[in-house]
């Protein structure tokens, strides 16, 4: 006998899917939820970090001897630059000040009129 | 009609269905492969401030009057604010606008090596305040109203909390974790016992955005398998493929973060919970939540695995607001905010709300 109410196949399909992906997360974050693979994985990073530094000490060491700008220096000039940019930007800040066109608070910008109110709610709303 | 003849005019009808959907599945597929970027942020707007990772915008309003009080939305520092403007009609943007309000956001670009240094006394002291003075300039009006997602949420309640006698007059706060004790595996993975976080931040100085996606993903390692068997399975659909397109881009965009922010956030938020101890000091201010007195709205999703409702609850016993509403609805994380369901849903109740408190 036909059952009207069976759903077809690609909705089918959906809800295997989302079935699946429940339990895979409750089975995996059973797993990732103890102390040991946070240890773990810390320690995984560790590694990591351990390897980058020595890469990068070494890649340091190369540039040097080849007499180019390392990463850090790169850094540490573009830092220069930004400290020296915000220096002038003060220094043209006060020289407006002194010359009297300094920025005034709260200058009115031509928009909309702030003048909305909210929609009246119905007295069934209310109760 | 007999029942066989019912059945066999179901059966067919169903195969011809399958059949359509798995040609309509190849050609789209086709396309898909070969298409380029998803558009989305696609709502008006243009940039006010931009300081390196800080950037601000204002959205172009589209009615004729807008309410008094401006809204600055302040979007999570790990992803892009686009998530409240995926695209036409899945926008709380442009929701906003309609509704007549005159919507700013602070955004966030990757931060560069030369930021690794901002913490997050950078963020709550400086760049909030520094938006909302601009913001001021902007529009004309002293007073503000806020609206924090995630960790936005957290700045703004941090900026507020050491600002009681600000501009800010409301806030909302969208899923914000307040008592970070309560926030999971997160915890758990970044516990003071098992991770560097010294040598992590002095060896990376940014902490990459690969870093940030990998955290989010081991919360729900099927979710990115199962999201591409929902794909292959709906690539006749158009609304849908354009849909995860667009949350496809959004994830694909996490953005990496300062080290010294990070820092600041592990040690005194998720280690010492600092913030749901009223113990957070910023730049010699206490942030305590009891100094929050401006209304508030704090929305939480039933199903968030990112900011468990166990860690965003606690919000409204924490704060010395008189003017306070709580609204709990099912979704998760993301979907709360931005997905197809969240126009009927959460953005009428925060509209409802802010509404009357914006004139």
């Amino acid at each position: 006998m036909a059952d009207d109410k069976k759903p077809a196949p690609p909705a089918g399909f959906s809800e295997l899917v989302t079935e699946w992906e429940r339990n895979f997360n409750e089975f995996s974050n059973q797993i990732m939820g103890t102390e040991d693979f946070s240890r773990s994985m810390n320690q995984f990073q560790n590694v990591q970090m351990e390897m980058q530094r020595n890469f990068a000490e070494a890649m340091a060491k190369q540039l040097s001897n080849f007499n180019m700008p390392s990463r850090d220096d790169v850094v540490s000039i573009a830092q220069r630059l930004g400290e020296i940019e915000q220096q002038l930007d003060r220094i043209e800040k006060a020289q407006l000040r002194a010359n009297g066109e300094g920025e005034t608070k709260a200058v009115k910008k031509k928009g909309p009129a702030r003048t909305k109110k909210p929609p009246v709610k119905k007295e069934a709303e209310k109760k | 009609m007999s029942e066989l003849e019912r059945s066999t005019q179901q059966l067919t009808s169903q195969m011809r269905e399958l059949v359509d959907k798995t040609i309509q599945r190849g050609v789209k597929g086709i396309d898909y492969v070969q298409s380029g970027k998803t558009p989305v942020g696609l709502t008006p707007k243009e940039t006010i401030y931009e300081r390196g990772t800080l950037q601000l915008y204002h959205y172009l309003p589209v009615t004729d009057e807008v309410y008094r009080i401006p809204l600055i939305i302040v979007m999570a520092t790990t992803n892009k604010g686009f998530l409240f403007d995926l695209m036409p009609g899945q926008s709380m943007v442009e929701y906003l606008l309609k509704e007549g309000y005159d919507v700013y956001m602070i955004d966030w670009n990757p931060p560069v090596m030369q930021e690794r240094g901002l913490g997050l006394d950078d963020y709550t002291q400086d760049f909030l305040p520094t938006c909302i003075e601009h913001v001021q300039q902007d529009c004309g009006v002293e007073d503000v109203n806020i609206l924090g997602y995630c960790q936005g949420g957290v700045l703004s309640l941090i900026y507020s909390a050491t600002h009681p006698d600000g501009p800010l007059k409301n806030l909302v706060c969208l899923t914000t974790p307040v008592n970070h004790h309560k926030m999971g595996l997160f915890r758990l993975w970044s516990s003071q016992e098992h991770m560097d976080l010294d040598n992590l931040v002095d060896t990376l100085g940014i902490i990459p955005a690969e870093f940030i996606t990998n955290s989010f993903e081991m919360l729900r390692p099927a979710q990115k398998a199962a999201g591409q068997l929902r794909l292959w399975d709906q690539l006749w659909n158009d609304d849908f493929v354009k849909s995860y397109r667009a949350f496809q881009r959004w994830g694909d965009e996490t953005l990496p973060l300062p080290g010294e922010y990070h820092r600041d956030c592990t040690k005194e938020l998720m280690w010492d919970n600092k913030l749901f101890k009223g113990e957070l000091l910023q730049r010699g201010k206490v942030a305590s939540l009891k100094n929050v007195k401006v209304p508030l709205m704090a929305v939480m999703a039933e199903h968030d695995h990112i900011a468990p409702i166990e860690s965003t609850k606690p919000l409204l016993d924490l704060v010395g607001s008189e003017d306070k509403n709580e609204l709990t609805m099912k979704g998760g994380h993301v979907s709360l905010i931005a997905g197809p369901s969240a126009v009927k849903r959460m953005w009428p109740k925060v509209n409802e709300w802010l509404g009357e408190r914006s004139v």
